[in-house]
């Protein structure tokens, strides 16, 4: 309760700041255990953007009860971006996934942070960050086959992976992760609202 | 051995740029296994030993493996597996032992203060700090969670997977929630988030060490563009 009193003012504590770190190392443990899956066969790569969205969401209505003012959001994409570059993924991304932080978070804001059909929306824009995964693998096509064959990755494995993942299906793998993020958020919301608002955490 | 975070910094730059750029030549595969030496190197200086030795067996069987299969029509389901998990450990694998070096000799205080020096807006170095911070954390509740169900007879959820993610992801969040009230109390007596600029105890600067791990990344780093773009 106490939180409601000392949030009135528009500018961001350290408590908020601690909030968006906390949350966005657990969507990172929640990519990286995706993630590992990949590994065994690259459809799975393909279906990140129906898991991460999905496994994601419980922890993002959790934060998103917690955001009330702008800014948290993109915050939480400029981290996710860095942690993705020091990861080893590239930094070709970067610029979607803070983009898309940034409109989660003025579409969130359109909504006070309280309107439930705006969170969902805005959950939904949020998660087309996984997708940023997918550009090198799309835009630097060849480059990335070879670099993929030189790091010891058989042929199969990445004649399925641009079977999976190429400029034409892109535009689908953003729909479905744009789909998948707002019926996680659904689900999220039942979960959060079955374990946390019962035990009176949020 | 005490190093500036600002050098660690740099370190964890140039090897995720390094990493990100494949290795082609056999010359360049010595470059990048040199630059992974470096942080196994400064982990056994800190008496590190055990994730030192761990890291080097891991990296040194992921790099067997991947000459040994490599280029090979890896039919069946297990070299197609072997493959791609070696090829990720060999890919990563720097990354990771570097990020561990890093995370596990840099002090919460002294990361802050280096952030400051760089002028990063207080946003980003506190929330930057606190992700580093938790994921050790992240790791003990979750070990601690799983003891908990083992204790119970709850192993796998029923072969769930909604109950699986469900039983491992709720207690999580309560945890990492209650965590996160204390970590906010904490950092407020100290005096984060107020309206002045706060001060150090550690005082930062970079001396001989490392002056000469800026020079060695930056040379892996030059080397490697050069022969692999330029040459």
């Amino acid at each position: 309760m106490t939180e409601v009193v000392t949030n009135n003012s528009n500018k961001l504590k350290a408590k908020d700041f601690i909030t968006v770190g906390i949350f966005t190392a657990i969507i990172f443990v929640v990519e990286f255990a995706c993630g590992m899956l990949g590994y065994i066969h690259p459809f799975i790569v393909a279906s990140y953007v129906i898991m991460i969205p999905l496994v994601g969401a419980i922890p993002m209505m959790l934060f998103y009860t917690k955001v009330q003012k702008f800014g948290m959001i993109t915050i939480m994409s400029v981290l996710i971006a860095i942690i993705m570059f020091v990861t080893g993924m590239g930094f070709l991304g970067a610029p979607l996934i803070i983009a898309a932080g940034v409109i989660a978070d003025l579409i969130a804001k359109s909504g006070k942070y309280k309107s439930f059909k705006k969170t969902m929306f805005s959950y939904g824009v949020f998660c087309l960050w996984i997708c940023a995964n997918y550009f090198p693998v799309v835009i630097t096509a060849d480059a990335y086959r070879k670099s993929l064959t030189d790091g010891g990755y058989s042929a199969e494995y990445c004649n399925n992976l641009f079977l999976a993942i190429n400029y034409k299906t892109i535009g689908i793998l953003l729909v479905l992760c744009f789909v998948f993020g707002c019926l996680g958020a659904v689900i999220g919301k039942a979960v959060v609202k079955k374990h946390f608002e019962k035990a009176g955490i949020v | 051995m005490k190093l500036d975070p600002r050098t660690k910094l740099f370190m964890i730059l140039v090897v995720s740029a390094v990493v990100m750029m494949s290795a082609t030549t056999p010359f360049l595969w010595a470059v990048r296994i040199v630059m992974t030496l470096i942080p196994i190197i400064l982990l056994i200086i800190e008496k590190k030993y055990t994730s030192a030795f761990g890291f080097t067996f891991l990296y040194a069987a992921a790099l067997v493996m991947t000459f040994c299969f490599i280029n090979e029509a890896s039919a069946t389901f297990f070299k197609t597996f072997v493959t791609g998990y070696s090829g990720i450990v060999v890919q990563f694998m720097p990354c990771l032992i570097t990020a561990w070096y890093v995370v596990r000799t840099t002090k919460i205080g002294e990361f802050m203060s280096a952030m400051q020096k760089m002028h990063l807006p207080d946003g980003i170095t506190i929330s930057l700090a606190v992700v580093m911070r938790f994921f050790p954390t992240i790791r003990e509740e979750y070990s601690s969670i799983s003891d908990a169900m083992k204790m119970r007879g709850i192993s796998l959820g029923g072969g769930n997977a909604a109950k699986m993610i469900e039983y491992r992801m709720i207690p999580l969040l309560f945890s990492c929630v209650n965590i996160g009230d204390e970590l906010s109390a904490a950092a407020i007596t100290r005096g984060l988030g107020g309206n002045v600029r706060r001060t150090s105890v550690e005082t930062l600067k970079l001396h001989v060490s490392d002056w000469l791990l800026i020079t060695a990344f930056t040379a892996v780093a030059v080397i490697f563009v050069l022969f692999k773009y330029v040459l």
